[in-house]
């Protein structure tokens, strides 16, 4: 073996951004379930009093992050929007693998004609750009939080599928998996104790990575007014009632904007540090 | 070459056929009843005879395959009805808005190439550091959601600098706005791609070779590294291309850009569902096309399919 691989990357010493940017990005979901349960403790007023009396305050002791236009106060709806948009975007994303995971195993493993078709059941959904058909499932059921998860999920789960299946035919073509089946290993032992384990880390990466842009589509429903409806406190839909404000109430547009940006920001940041801690290869500098 | 392209577009029908499929399906079978709807819309009260005649109009007295295939008939030459809101027929209305998200999604698509293009090769030659921070701002600019974009761009351009009008009338320089939004964030998360496939290159034998013979690093990108990243990269731009006709809707909402966006968001508030069918149909159809395109640069680049495909 060359020296090459005596660099364990879990043992490398000194300044490394993938594990900067691991860290950072769990640091970061902490700061945000912190946030949530911290809803209680800071005894904040609920998210949906009004106080017509102070519309589009900007911040102050009383509000720190200031007033929305009907008088509610921005930091509490921003907090009570957490469990609703992160929710959202962990419903959708489970709904994709249990759709995908299944789908992708079954015909990694199965091969011939039976991959064929499942592949092409699922290249016709990907045959539609993923958010258009996620609007016209919405059109189809109206709009709502749930519409729009159910629409995110539908149309997200076939690239999720193939990412899966070629991650299982790689993984099946590795020589102690064929070993395995050559002595006589049962089907499911070796599912289970010689393909899972190897797509999962890999597998890891693009859950965080797909959390992060399912997140995201969601909360451009939500802005777009077909995914959560008014009252309910969400970022995207905090964002489209901030839009008439812009000039005289900014704050309505800087505190759910960035409360996106950072949780958006954080499952990447986790998913694009973890990819650089499993890979192993390392390139030829110039 | 040609044989290549007739072979891919048979193979293709069967999964155009379906796509036309699910597009008829979810909204033919959309809860809710359309005539009802339009009547309410007219502000009449319905006697059943009159709802037998409306259905007996659009052909919703017949059975569902029936039905598909009377509108997949007219679909192949593009016939989609009249729009229920607007009474105009569909292929106006599409006809009307198409070429605006085309304009904005193409130049978006130049921009995002170009800015992919020169966030990843700059993270690639860059050192240590100002590697690490082209790779944050990448992510960053990632993360950024569309409309917070820009909200934020209109608030900076238009509202505080006044360089900029908000309510255009569809020139060019009220496109700048729209297609930067879009840009930066296709632009990021393809640079992710470039910076990726360019890395797993630079890990790969001919190009220790290539450094061992002295060649300087640009013309190693440019002679060894190019050739084998454009077909991976060829099939990235058409994902991105389809994922900037989708996100066109919002850009086009925010900006208030006169394109297919604003249609169809207009379309699902109404329930329209002959403009929403040719709004999949288009959009579906515009997606394949560049995907096939994509196919074809993945041959052109590929010596080794090259020779397949010319042999076969």
């Amino acid at each position: 073996m060359s020296n090459k691989s005596t660099s364990i990357p879990a043992l490398r010493l000194g300044f490394d951004v993938g594990r900067i940017g691991f860290f950072a990005g769990l640091v970061l979901l902490a700061l945000i379930a912190a946030l949530a349960l911290s809803g209680i403790i800071l005894n904040l007023p609920p998210p949906e009093k009004m106080d017509l009396l102070s519309r589009l305050a900007s911040p102050s002791v009383a509000h720190p992050l200031g007033t929305d236009h009907l008088g509610r106060d921005v930091l509490s709806r921003m907090v009570a929007a957490i469990p609703v948009s992160m929710g959202a975007a962990m419903s959708a994303m489970a709904a994709i693998l249990a759709i995908s995971l299944p789908w992708g195993l079954v015909a990694g493993l199965a091969g011939g004609r039976v991959d064929m078709v499942m592949m092409r059941l699922a290249d016709i959904i990907m045959a539609f750009p993923t958010l258009v058909l996620a609007l016209a499932i919405i059109g189809f059921m109206g709009a709502s939080l749930e519409a729009s998860i159910i629409g995110v999920a539908a149309a997200w789960w076939p690239s999720n599928a193939r990412l899966v299946r070629a991650l299982v035919l790689s993984a099946s073509a590795r020589d102690f998996v064929r070993g395995a089946r050559l002595g006589g290993a049962s089907r499911l032992r070796v599912v289970f104790r010689h393909i899972l384990p190897q797509i999962l880390p890999p597998l890891a990466v693009i859950i965080s990575l797909e959390t992060a842009s399912v997140l995201l589509a969601l909360s451009s429903l939500s802005f777009l007014g077909i995914g959560a409806q008014p009252p309910t406190p969400e970022w995207g839909a905090m964002l489209n009632e901030a839009r008439p404000f812009l000039v005289q109430a900014p704050h309505m547009l800087i505190v759910p904007g960035l409360a996106v940006t950072l949780s958006v920001l954080a499952f990447n940041l986790v998913g694009e540090g973890l990819r650089e801690l499993l890979d192993k290869r390392e390139p030829y500098e110039w | 070459m040609l044989r290549y392209i007739l072979i891919r577009l048979a193979t293709a029908l069967p999964t155009l056929l379906g796509m036309s499929f699910v597009a008829f399906a979810i909204v033919s079978l959309a809860p809710g009843d359309p005539v009802m709807q339009e009547l309410r819309a007219m502000g009449v009260v319905p006697r059943p005879e009159d709802i037998a005649a409306i259905k007996a109009e659009y052909g919703l007295d017949k059975p569902f395959f029936p039905r598909y295939f009377d509108w997949l008939g007219r679909a192949l030459r593009f016939e989609f009805g009249e729009s229920i809101a607007t009474g105009r027929s569909v292929m106006d209305e599409i006809g009307i808005h198409l070429p605006s998200t085309l304009a904005l999604a193409v130049s978006s698509f130049i921009g995002a190439v170009t800015i992919s293009l020169g966030l990843g090769v700059a993270a690639i030659s860059a050192g240590r550091w100002t590697r690490a921070g082209l790779r944050g701002l990448t992510i960053a600019l990632v993360s950024v959601p569309s409309f917070w974009l820009a909200l934020l761009l209109i608030y900076a351009f238009v509202l505080q600098l006044g360089w900029m009008r908000l309510v255009g009338n569809g020139s060019a320089p009220d496109l700048i706005l729209p297609a930067l939004t879009l840009s930066l964030g296709a632009g990021a998360s393809l640079g992710r791609v470039v910076y990726e496939r360019i890395r797993s290159e630079m890990c790969e034998d001919h190009v220790r070779l290539a450094i061992a013979k002295g060649l300087s690093p640009a013309s190693i990108l440019v002679g060894h590294i190019a050739p084998r990243i454009i077909g991976p990269l060829a099939t990235a731009w058409a994902n991105t291309f389809g994922a900037l006709l989708g996100g066109a809707v919002i850009v086009e909402s925010i900006f208030g850009w006169p394109g297919l966006g604003q249609l169809i968001l207009q379309a699902i508030a109404q329930r329209d569902l002959p403009v929403i069918q040719a709004y999949l149909v288009f959009m579906g159809l515009g997606f394949f096309i560049t995907s096939l395109l994509a196919d074809i640069i993945v041959i052109l680049f590929d010596p080794q399919l090259r020779r397949e495909v010319n042999h076969e």
